[in-house]
């Protein structure tokens, strides 16, 4: 696991928990929630149709598409609710000096 | 215990329902009989991305053939012409019997027909299924100025997608505001500007009074006189039922099949889904019938889960949306049974959303703005909706106040 790979995010403060900021990187965009046990992050855009999921509802550990309303689990990124069915690539996160980093591959 | 189970109609609803019955049966036959000899796809891609060339035909369907295999699904393609309740069997038109020991009936819904002179009958487009969406494409992709008639949601969103390909779009409806049938008038004015800012031409309150063909170009007159030349109609008005099959039976019939909050019919072992019924809704505690995608889906599940022996209620909040231009328009709930509006939001930018209460709790909403900006709160609403929350006012009309600090957990 190289250094290199962790890609600083913002400040942890930076996201209500519960919620989720968007975050692109280079030609990527992802998602970065606060749950109540920690940091997650997942692709921002859904698996369904072309939609970004920085505005969809964060809710018990799910994130829910504002378009269609399918619905993942944010920790395992699996697609929980139809119309979803292809499931979500997850990232990990780490914390480190108050600032959140995820390690894209 | 292994039994026969038909699914009648193979769309969203049947393809749905034939999954879950799977998922809580592994031994009995399920076998689809679908009218198009297509595997079940999605229909609202058809007037938007479709059109539009941003889908092709393969990224419509559902799942993959393979998919119902291993579910072990069966899917044939055979129109059905008489059914005989009794004794339990479907006779299609090519003389094949088919008996179930269950059977349900999603045979989704037809759209309304123009009252036109028998000569003109081949010259106005209608879009439900894929064979009309192809049609329609190719057609207009060497016509120029093209009248819609029906300001709906089909409609309105063929509009949008043929003014995105540079077409000179006109939309026709009878109403005093578009998408009336359901969508309150704020949020539709919202809509009609953006049609307008884009070039469409939109024309309420009026009524066609004849349709004439003019060397292969056809002129409509209004009825306030206007004259209104096209070279191309596509007409959305409406839809009804698929229930011709079932009109001298005695399944119980009223604006669709009716059924209970369990998808059951008047008939014994007989179920019904989708756009096609007309279901008891314990939570606004009377009948309705809903053309969505969320509600064919749904409806589809819990007719399966009940086919399958697992009693479950239907209480889904029914939500919809249309895509026009960049916007995104979302209802949930019922927005007819108010005594109070609130709104959220001035901007369209940002969102704007109509909720509709009663007693203080919401029974609908809906909301229109740029992509994505409204769909959390609709999503909020549908729950705050479900769970019958006495709601902070002062909330929902500040867009600066985040609507899940009224969830109760």
């Amino acid at each position: 696991m190289s250094e290199e790979n962790w890609i600083e995010v913002g400040s942890t403060d930076s996201i209500e928990e519960e919620d989720l900021i968007r975050f692109d990187h280079q030609d990527k965009t992802f998602c970065v929630y606060k749950l109540t046990d920690g940091f997650y992050a997942t692709d921002g855009i859904c698996t369904h149709e072309a939609v970004h999921l920085e505005d969809g509802l964060v809710m018990d550990d799910e994130i829910e598409c504002p378009m269609h309303q399918g619905i993942f689990n944010i920790k395992s990124g699996e697609a929980l609710s139809p119309p979803a069915c292809e499931d979500l690539k997850t990232y990990p996160v780490k914390v480190d000096n108050d600032k959140i980093f995820i390690k894209i591959d | 215990m292994k039994n026969n189970i038909t699914i009648l109609g193979g769309g969203q609803a049947g393809i749905y329902a034939a999954r879950e019955i799977r998922k809580n049966d592994t031994e009995s036959n399920i076998k689809i009989l679908g009218e198009e000899n297509l595997l079940p796809y999605e229909r609202p891609p058809l007037s938007k991305d479709f059109l539009l060339d941003k889908k092709k035909e393969e990224d419509l369907y559902f799942h993959s053939s393979d998919v119902l295999k291993n579910e072990n699904i069966e899917f044939e393609n055979i129109s059905i012409n008489k059914v005989d309740f009794e004794n339990k069997k479907l006779f299609a038109k090519n003389d094949n019997v088919y008996s179930y020991d269950s059977l349900l009936i999603s045979t989704g819904s037809e759209n309304k027909k123009l009252t036109l002179d028998n000569n003109l009958k081949n010259d106005i487009y209608y879009l439900r299924n894929l064979e009309e969406a192809k049609k329609i494409k190719e057609i207009v992709s060497n016509k120029n100025k093209i009248t819609i008639i029906g300001g709906g949601f089909i409609g309105l969103e063929i509009a949008s997608s043929l003014s995105q390909l540079q077409k000179k779009v006109i939309v026709i409806e009878i109403g005093s505001q578009l998408m009336g049938r359901i969508i309150p008038k704020q949020i539709a004015d919202l809509v009609q500007n953006t049609h307008i800012e884009h070039g469409n031409e939109i024309i309420l309150n009026k009524q066609i009074e004849k349709i004439t063909k003019k060397n292969g170009d056809y002129e409509i007159l209004l009825n306030d006189n206007t004259l209104i030349e096209t070279d191309f109609i596509i007409a959305g008005i409406g839809s009804t039922p698929t229930v011709k099959l079932f009109e001298n039976t005695n399944l119980k019939l009223d604006n669709g099949i009716v059924t209970n909050q369990f998808c059951e019919t008047s008939i014994k072992d007989v179920f019904a889904a989708g756009d096609v019924s007309n279901f008891y809704h314990p939570f606004y505690e009377r009948n309705m019938r809903l053309e969505s995608y969320q509600h064919a889906q749904n409806h589809g599940i819990c007719a399966g889960k009940n086919i399958a022996g697992v009693k479950t209620e239907y209480t889904s909040i029914p939500w919809m949306w249309s895509d026009q231009f960049n916007l995104n328009l979302q209802l949930t709930g019922i927005c007819d049974e108010y005594d109070e509006i609130i709104e959220r939001g001035n901007d369209i930018n940002n969102g704007v959303i109509y909720f509709f209460l009663k007693n203080n709790k919401i029974r609908g909403a809906c909301g229109v703005g740029i992509i994505g900006k409204v769909g959390r709160d609709i999503r909020i609403t549908s729950k705050l909706t479900e769970k019958d929350t006495i709601v902070d006012k002062q909330i929902l009309s500040d867009q600066n106040l985040k609507l899940n600090k009224l969830i109760q957990k």
